[in-house]
């Protein structure tokens, strides 16, 4: 069966009554979830499978992809509005979404994130629909070496991510390298820095140092900016309208961080998360004006945007293609194919068709409905921001205290997430910038793993990174995306002195 | 089906148990000591987060019980996640003697105190039953020179440098120690293993490429790939051949020669000194539920296979277990 018959079949799963229903119920529970700081599609998509038991399993799992890509479309909203992240993908949304919600262009920016996460997901589901079977080359050709490579590349960009000094940018980086060694070691069990505390066992969940980082430091600042009460008083809701030299602006980041973030969702164990990242970054790097980066730049909102929902789509490749989860969510997502009777995996797209183009038909429906259900409600939304100042403070605290307790129910969360607020709170007022830390954080944890993998597997060469072409080449493109901006900076002085 | 049961169940409330062959079920006395019967909401923890292996056992477990009607009173399942368990361990070992607080295990419990990373262990709970067994399988890339077990244990007698093996759970605990068990046993020296952990979901991507050798994991995860042609089974963990499609062709280590085997076996257990009676009660509910049609169907859906140990038989084979294993890993240098 070809791609286009397949969209046939699918498109009679997905626009069935049954199809449409269960996809807007997907995509609303999805969203109403990711609006809210720590519910993450993890969650949801494993409260929904008793839920779903003995149902039908094509609309079922047309559902639980609907909360998931739904949950990442809505993340972005408390994101922009109160720099709290409602999911891990949407931390990069937060750097250029808040300060375009500071500016009074709360309504503009929500526009701009559900535009660019509806043309990422869509761009993505062509991209699905097309090169699925092909694109499960791609994800198993990553192994230890080469994931070592991809994590370096994306390390590499810190620099791009500093405001003023790159010492405290590599600090701050270092911190969050330090910080995610917390915990037992996954390749020799080995406890580091848990000083036997239980609670530390597992290291630190990356929402308590989101949220801590970003929601909790902003909270601290807001109460320390007294005076300058803008944040209340004459913040409107700006124009919704998103002019046609915006659209031009967001028009090449959108395009290219589909593509970007499609790939990254492909590989097993990057996702939305990393997509994001590695798209902001992208397009800080090449822009003409990185300096507007993190002060409300269009396109810095329009990548990770865009980049985050077109991974969630990527996501599905392994998952359907090759039944291999690359994710947290796609593996509780499996175990839901598996209670409903499907195996996902080589054999699905022919054993099952109507399930596997079903669910592919379904997206470009829900992200369809996304976007209509999403704009008229940025008004409301976005009024969120003229609630006085101590009640919204008060929620921001509230809302991080209940994500972070239910990622496991533990008090001792609770704790940390005041200790990383304390934390943010010092490096603002240093000014350390939070995102080297982040990034750090993220990337740096599966860096070590891949690392010391590799080295296994190698017995100590260091030769197995340059040895095979993919790590060879990404350890290339890291080195010159570190070289090249100087060298161009040197140029340009070059010419100027000339001159 | 479902009414004769809560007939049963209704006639036999009375009585200490219900729809039950142990013997102290005929005698009808709730006096002294004697019958216990839930009388408030059942607390099942699952000691991970949601989606994994033991959740999925305590939900379905949960709902099972319900249904039939098996235990009336309600039963709610509790996500602790945290310490590969060790957080959930710790906050029922605080529930001293309560007959409320139950929890799913598997081998974990042994393995995680024993690389020091839980102050209590399987011996400081009550084993109620053990309800499920499942078994490690082997896999390589299906263009691997390897055919069986042999020609693998061959090659890494004679060039341990030149074989990894993967798993996803950390060195010492349970994918890990399924090889080595199986591999000392075939004559390799267990101290030259190695072994790398990967715990985000790359261990099957990287035993495709070939950036690794074999794949250690359960057998339930491998069967769709199998069937794909993307990999080959070179030897399970169970004692017999399993039944069923596919999985009947897997060849068990025992049959190529090499006698030794591996459980990863499934139960519930309860707070330290739980009473006798409220651990007869559930010892004969978890057997009655393990002969249930409806959890046939459970076992079938997840290709669990049945293996009911009343609470007795339970701690004995938990006992022998910990020993060979607690050796195993001082062998290699990883016990505490």
């Amino acid at each position: 069966m070809n791609a286009f018959d397949g969209m046939i079949t699918g498109f009679q799963v997905a626009l069935s009554w049954e199809g449409i229903l269960f996809v807007l119920i997907g995509v609303i529970v999805g969203t109403l979830i990711g609006m809210m700081p720590g519910l993450g599609p993890i969650s949801a998509i494993a409260i929904m499978i008793p839920i779903t038991y003995g149902m039908d399993p094509a609309p079922a799992l047309v559902m639980m992809a609907g909360v998931y890509y739904g949950a990442v479309f809505g993340g972005s909203t408390s994101s922009i509005l109160l720099n709290a992240p409602g999911i891990s993908g949407t931390v990069a949304t937060a750097f250029d979404g808040y300060p375009m919600a500071q500016q009074g262009k709360a309504g503009k920016a929500l526009a701009i994130a559900a535009i660019a996460s509806f043309f990422g997901g869509t761009v993505s589901v062509i991209m699905l629909m097309l090169l699925a079977p092909a694109l499960s080359s791609v994800a198993i050709s990553f192994g230890p070496p080469a994931y070592f490579a991809l994590m370096l590349m994306g390390l590499t960009a810190i620099s791009s991510l500093s405001e003023g000094s790159t010492i405290k940018a590599m600090i701050s980086a270092v911190a969050g390298v330090m910080v995610v060694t917390i915990g037992i070691d996954p390749q020799t069990g080995t406890q580091r820095f848990t000083f036997g505390n239980v609670n530390l066992f597992d290291g630190f969940d990356f929402l308590i140092i989101a949220l801590g980082l970003f929601a909790i430091a902003e909270v601290c600042m807001l109460v320390l900016n007294r005076k300058n009460r803008s944040l209340s008083d004459d913040q409107k809701l700006g124009s919704l309208k998103v002019s046609r030299a915006d659209l031009k602006e967001m028009s090449g980041p959108m395009t290219r961080q589909s593509f970007v973030g499609f790939i990254l969702g492909v590989l097993p164990g990057a996702g939305a998360t990393i997509a994001s990242f590695i798209s902001y970054i992208f397009e800080k790097r090449i822009s003409k004006n990185p300096e507007e980066f993190g002060k409300g730049s269009i396109k810095g909102l329009a990548a990770p945007e865009s980049s985050n929902n077109a991974a969630t789509s990527g996501a599905f490749v392994p998952l359907l293609s090759l039944g291999i989860p690359g994710s947290g969510t796609t593996a509780v997502m499996l175990g839901a194919f598996l209670v409903l009777g499907v195996q996902p995996g080589p054999l699905l797209m022919t054993d099952r068709p109507e399930i596997f183009w079903g669910i592919i038909a379904s997206m470009y429906l829900g992200n369809i409905f996304l976007l209509v259900l999403n704009l008229p409600l940025i008004p409301y939304l976005a009024k969120i921001l003229s609630i006085p100042r101590p009640l919204l403070i008060s929620l921001v605290i509230m809302f991080s205290l209940i994500g972070v307790y239910s990622i496991s129910f533990n008090v001792f969360d609770l704790y940390m997430l005041l200790v990383f607020g304390a934390l943010g709170f010092a490096m603002r007022v240093f000014s350390f910038p939070a995102p080297p830390f982040i990034l750090a954080f993220i990337l740096g944890g599966m860096m070590e793993q891949a690392f010391r993998q590799s080295m296994t597997i190698s017995n100590g060469s260091l030769a197995i990174f340059v040895n095979s072409p993919l790590p060879l080449s990404l350890i290339l493109v890291a080195f010159l995306s570190l070289v090249i901006p100087g060298l161009l900076k040197w140029r340009s002085r070059r010419k100027l002195a000339k001159m | 089906m479902k009414k004769t049961i809560l007939t049963t169940i209704l006639a036999g409330s009375a009585l200490v148990f219900a729809g039950c062959n142990s013997e102290e079920s005929t005698n009808g006395d709730t006096g002294e000591g004697g019958a216990f019967e839930p009388t408030q909401n059942i607390e099942m923890v699952a000691p991970a987060g949601a989606g994994g292996g033991w959740d999925t056992t305590a939900r379905e477990v949960a709902r099972v019980f319900g249904e039939t009607g098996i235990i009336e009173e309600n039963m709610t399942v509790v996500n602790k996640e945290g310490g590969g368990g060790a957080i959930a361990w710790s906050y029922i070992h605080g529930q001293d003697d309560s007959p409320y607080n139950l929890f799913v295990a598997s081998p974990p419990l042994m393995f995680v105190p024993l690389n020091g990373q839980s102050e209590v262990g399987h011996e400081d709970f009550t084993p109620l039953a053990n309800m499920i067994a499942d078994y490690g399988a082997f896999a390589v890339s299906a263009d691997s020179e390897w055919d069986d077990l042999n020609a693998m244990f061959d090659q890494m007698k004679e060039d341990p440098e030149s074989v990894t093996v993967v798993g996803t759970s950390a060195p010492g605990s349970m994918d890990h120690m399924q090889f080595v068990r199986i591999a000392k046993a075939a004559g390799v020296d267990p101290t030259q293993i190695k072994y790398v952990s990967d715990q985000d979901g790359g261990a099957l991507t990287s035993v495709l490429n070939g950036s690794v050798d074999v794949f250690s994991t359960g057998v339930g995860e491998v069967v769709e790939q199998v069937r794909a042609g993307n990999i080959k089974i070179l030897g399970i963990t169970a004692e017999e051949r399993l039944e069923g499609e596919i999985l009947s062709d897997f060849p068990t280590a025992i049959e190529q020669g090499i006698d030794e085997s591996f459980i990863n076996w499934r139960g519930f257990f309860g707070p330290p000194n739980m009473d006798p009676a409220a651990v007869e009660f559930y010892e004969a509910k978890f057997q009655e539920l393990s002969e249930s049609e409806e959890f046939a169907e459970v076992r079938e859906k997840y290709g669990w296979n049945e293996m009911y140990l009343n609470s007795e038989e339970y701690e004995e084979f938990l006992n022998t277990e910990y020993q060979e294993i607690e050796t195993l890993l001082e062998e290699i240098g990883l016990g505490n």
